[in-house]
C-alpha cells in the first residue's frame, strides 16, 4: 500500500471508510489523485479476527457513548454506526433495495418534508454500477420500482425459514413478496482490483461481521479497489480538528493515532463519518454552519419488528437474515401517513433476539427461560419506513466529555404523527401476516433504525449545509458524503444510496476539477 | 397448537468446541468464556456484588444444572473497564452510578416493603420487589433520582446478554450457530444439518 508523508500536501483526505467514504476514495484514487483515508477503527482481517460470537464482535460497533433523549430515544452501538475499516458496512445486514423515484419527492407529493435537489435519474446509473461491482444477489425482474437497465449481478440468495413463513402469510393476505436484493454473494464472484470472493456460507451473522468476504462490506470491495489504485488507508486515526488557512479553506486535518496527535496537509477534505460523527465534528470545530442547520433535520426510519413462534423448526441463525421483501406497502391505498415502507423477513442471532425481548417484553424469571427456549422456533418481520424531519429532532453537543475529552453528542428523537400512524398501519399488517402463517405468542418490538440527516443537502444555503454535489456552502474545499446529507429518510435501507451518492459526489468533483484545470 | 419440546441435550456446544466445525477464533472466545470462573468484583463492593448476584439469580434462574454462569461478573467487568455499549438514556446517570444507585434503591425498597434486606427475603418476596421496580412503583427515595423502569430495563438487558452469550445457556436453547465452518446448506423450515441438536 502507498504511504504519504504527513507533511506532503495530498490531494484529498477522506474521513471515514464506510459506505460514504470508501466508494469515493476508490474513485478519486482511480483518477490519479493522492488520497489518504483516516479511519477511527482498526483494519481487521475477518478470517482471523472475527468469531461467530455476538459479544466478542461488539468491537465492530461505534461504542463511544451517545446520549439518547426525546420520547423515543435511539439505540446506538449495535444499532447504528460502525468502527473499523469498512465502517458500519462491517455490521450492516446487507439489505440493498433501491430507493424509488417518489422517495426523492416527498415534499412535492405530500406537501411536507423535503425533496432531494435532483431526481432518480441522477442516482440510477450509480445503483446499476454498484450492484454489479458488489455482486448484489437479487431477483430479475424485480417486482417494484422502475424497470432496471440490467439484471442483478447474481441470482437471489436461498430463502431461510423466516422468509418461507413470511411468504406463506403474505400469500394468504394477497401481499406480493419477492426474494430481496442483498449485498452478499449467491455464487463466487471476481472483480478486477478486488479479486475473488466466495459464495455466502449462510452463517446469518451479517450484523456481527462476515468472516468469509461474501458480504460486500467496504473492506472487501471498494477499499481493496482504492488501495489497488494507490490510496492510503490510515486506520486507528481519530480526527479531532479541521484546520483552516487564512483564506478560510481547510489546510490540514488533525487526528490522534497511537495517542499522538498528527496532521495531514491536504487540498480537499471529504467528511464521511456518518450522521452523528460528521455533525459532531463540525459542531466541535464550529465549521460549515452559517445556516445553523448542522445537527438539525435528524431522522430515523420507522422499524417496528413483529416476532412470532412457529410449530416448525426455524433455526433463525441460518441464512441471509433479510431473505424476503415486499414493497406493496410503498404507497398503500388510503394511508393516513407520509411516504411508505417496506416489509422484510428477519432471521436473528440469539443474543440480539433475547436482548430485544428483555427490553421489549420485560420478561424475566421462568417466563424469560420459557420464551428463550422457543428461540429455534422464532421468526420476525420488520418494516423500514420513511420519517419526516422535525424541529424537535436534532443533535447537540452535551457538557459531558468522553474518554477523548470531546463532548458527547446528545440526540433528540421523537416519532411524529406520521411515523406513529405508519407504525400502527404496519403493526396491523404484520400481525395479519403472522396470524395467517400460523404464529403464536406474537409480540412487537418498537424501534427506529438508521439515523439520517444532520447535514442536509439542498439548493438554498440558508436551509442546507451542503449543495447538491455534497460541497459545503461555507468552505469550498469541504465535501460531505454519508447519510447525514439525505434531505429525506427514504422508504428503504440507506446503504446502497449512500454508496451511490458517494460515487456521484466523486464524479462531480472530478469533472469540475478537470474543467478548472483545463 | 403447542410447540414441540424445546429442551435440548446437554453438552452439545461443549462437544462442538473441540471439533473443526468451529473456527479457531470462535473456539478461543467461547472456551475462555466457558472456563472463566466466578471472580471477586473489581467495580462493585463485595456487598453490592453479592446483592447483584442474588438479583441476577431471580432474573435468570439457574437451578437445573450444576454449573453456574457468572452473570454479575460480566457486568462488573464492563463497569471496571468503563466500557459503554454506545449509548445511554439521557435521563439516566452514567452507567456505573446508575448501577450503584439502583442496587441501593432495591435494598431500600426491600426494607420498605418487607422490613428486611433483599438477600434475606424469600424468592417470592424478592420477585415482588423486582416487579415493583420494573413497574415503577417501588417505594424508596432513590427512585426519585433514578428512573426505576429504565434502570430495570438496562439491568435485565445486560444480564440477558451476558447469560445467553455463554455456551451453557446456548446449549439450553439449542443454539449451535457457532459451528459454521462447513457452511449451512439446509436452511429452510424443518431442515436440519446433522450437527444441529434435536429437541429431547
Amino acid at each position: 500500500m502507498q504511504h504519504y508523508p504527513t507533511n506532503e500536501t495530498v490531494d484529498a483526505v477522506v474521513i471515514g471508510t464506510g459506505a460514504g467514504g470508501a466508494p469515493l476514495l476508490a474513485r478519486l484514487a482511480r483518477a490519479g489523485l493522492k488520497v489518504v483515508a483516516l479511519e477511527a477503527g482498526r483494519h481487521w482481517n475477518p478470517a482471523r479476527d472475527f468469531s461467530t460470537d455476538e459479544r466478542a464482535q461488539d468491537k465492530l460497533f461505534w461504542n463511544d457513548e451517545r446520549l439518547s433523549a426525546g420520547n423515543d430515544p435511539l439505540a446506538f452501538g449495535a444499532n447504528n454506526s460502525g468502527v473499523g475499516v469498512g465502517g458500519s458496512t462491517l455490521h450492516y445486514t446487507a439489505y440493498t433495495p433501491r430507493a424509488q423515484p417518489d422517495d426523492l419527492r416527498i415534499r412535492s407529493e405530500f406537501g411536507v418534508g423535503e425533496d432531494w435537489p435532483f431526481g432518480f435519474d441522477q442516482i440510477e446509473p450509480y445503483y446499476d454500477e454498484i450492484e454489479q461491482f458488489l455482486g448484489i444477489s437479487g431477483p430479475s425482474p424485480y417486482p417494484w420500482g422502475p424497470a432496471r437497465q440490467r439484471a442483478y449481478a447474481l441470482g437471489p440468495l436461498p430463502i431461510n425459514g423466516a422468509g418461507q413463513l413470511m411468504e406463506r402469510g403474505c400469500k394468504k393476505m394477497g401481499i406480493r413478496t419477492s426474494p430481496a436484493a442483498n449485498a452478499a454473494l449467491s455464487a463466487g464472484y471476481y472483480q478486477e482490483g478486488v479479486g475473488h470472493r466466495p459464495a455466502c456460507a449462510n452463517r446469518g451473522f451479517c450484523q456481527a461481521g462476515c468472516t468469509t468476504g461474501a458480504k460486500a462490506s467496504m473492506d472487501v470491495t471498494f477499499i481493496p479497489l482504492a488501495i489497488h489504485h494507490g490510496a492510503e488507508i490510515r486506520p486507528e486515526s481519530f480526527v479531532t480538528q479541521l484546520v483552516r488557512n487564512s483564506s478560510g479553506t481547510i489546510a490540514e486535518v488533525v487526528y490522534v493515532r497511537n495517542g499522538q496527535e498528527e496532521r495531514q496537509r491536504c487540498r480537499y477534505v471529504f467528511l464521511c463519518a456518518g450522521t452523528i460523527e460528521t455533525a459532531r465534528l463540525l459542531l466541535i470545530n464550529g465549521l460549515a454552519n452559517s445556516s445553523g442547520q448542522v445537527g438539525r433535520n435528524l431522522m430515523a426510519h420507522t422499524a417496528l419488528q413483529i416476532w412470532g413462534e412457529f410449530e416448525e423448526d426455524v433455526r433463525p441463525y441460518k441464512g441471509i437474515p433479510g431473505a424476503l421483501i415486499s414493497e406493496d406497502t410503498h404507497r398503500p391505498a388510503g394511508a393516513d401517513f407520509v411516504g411508505g415502507y417496506l416489509l422484510q423477513s428477519i432471521g436473528v442471532m440469539p443474543v440480539t433476539y433475547l436482548s430485544q425481548m428483555a427490553r421489549g417484553r420485560g420478561l424475566w424469571g421462568q417466563n424469560l427461560k420459557r420464551a428463550a427456549s422457543a428461540y429455534n422456533h422464532v421468526a420476525g418481520i420488520n418494516i423500514l419506513g420513511d420519517c419526516l424531519p422535525y424541529e424537535h429532532n436534532f443533535l447537540e453537543l452535551s457538557d459531558e466529555k468522553d474518554v477523548r475529552g470531546l463532548p458527547k453528542p446528545r440526540v433528540y428523537f421523537s416519532n411524529g404523527e406520521s411515523e406513529a400512524r405508519m407504525t400502527a398501519h404496519a403493526d396491523q399488517i404484520m400481525r395479519g401476516i403472522w396470524a395467517a402463517a400460523g404464529a403464536r405468542n406474537v409480540w412487537a418490538f418498537p424501534r427506529n433504525a438508521h439515523v439520517i440527516g444532520t447535514c442536509r443537502m439542498g439548493n438554498n444555503p440558508e436551509m442546507a449545509v451542503v449543495n447538491a454535489e455534497g460541497q459545503s456552502f461555507d468552505i469550498p474545499n469541504l465535501f460531505i458524503s454519508d447519510n447525514s446529507t439525505f434531505p429525506s429518510a427514504l422508504s428503504v435501507n440507506p446503504a446502497l444510496t449512500i454508496m451511490a451518492l458517494s460515487l456521484r459526489t466523486a464524479d462531480r468533483f472530478l469533472d469540475r476539477k478537470k474543467r478548472l484545470e483545463v | 397448537m403447542t410447540l414441540k419440546s424445546t429442551t435440548y441435550p446437554e453438552g452439545t456446544v461443549r462437544a462442538l468446541l473441540s471439533t473443526n466445525l468451529v473456527t479457531e477464533a470462535t473456539r478461543q472466545v467461547l472456551t475462555q468464556r466457558l472456563t472463566t470462573p466466578r471472580q471477586q468484583p473489581k467495580f462493585f463492593s463485595n456487598d453490592e456484588f453479592a446483592l447483584l448476584e442474588t438479583i441476577c439469580d431471580r432474573l435468570i434462574p439457574q437451578t437445573d444444572r450444576p454449573e453456574h454462569v457468572p452473570i454479575a461478573n460480566g457486568i462488573d467487568h464492563r463497569l471496571a473497564e468503563n466500557k459503554s455499549n454506545g449509548w445511554r438514556y439521557d435521563i439516566m446517570p452514567a452507567d456505573g452510578d446508575a448501577f450503584k444507585l439502583g442496587l441501593q434503591g432495591i435494598e431500600e425498597s426491600a426494607l420498605a416493603l418487607f422490613q428486611r434486606p433483599f438477600q434475606q427475603l424469600s424468592g417470592a418476596q424478592q420477585d415482588e420487589v423486582l416487579r415493583a421496580v420494573q413497574g415503577k412503583n417501588a417505594p424508596g427515595k432513590t427512585w426519585d433520582q433514578l428512573p426505576a423502569d429504565r434502570f430495570f430495563e438496562e439491568l435485565l438487558a445486560e444480564a440477558v446478554e451476558n447469560y445467553y452469550s455463554h455456551p451453557l445457556a446456548q446449549e439450553e436453547i439449542g443454539y449451535v450457530g457457532m459451528a459454521d465452518v462447513p457452511t449451512w446448506q439446509r436452511i429452510g423450515l424443518d431442515q436440519l444439518e446433522d450437527r444441529e441438536p434435536r429437541p429431547l
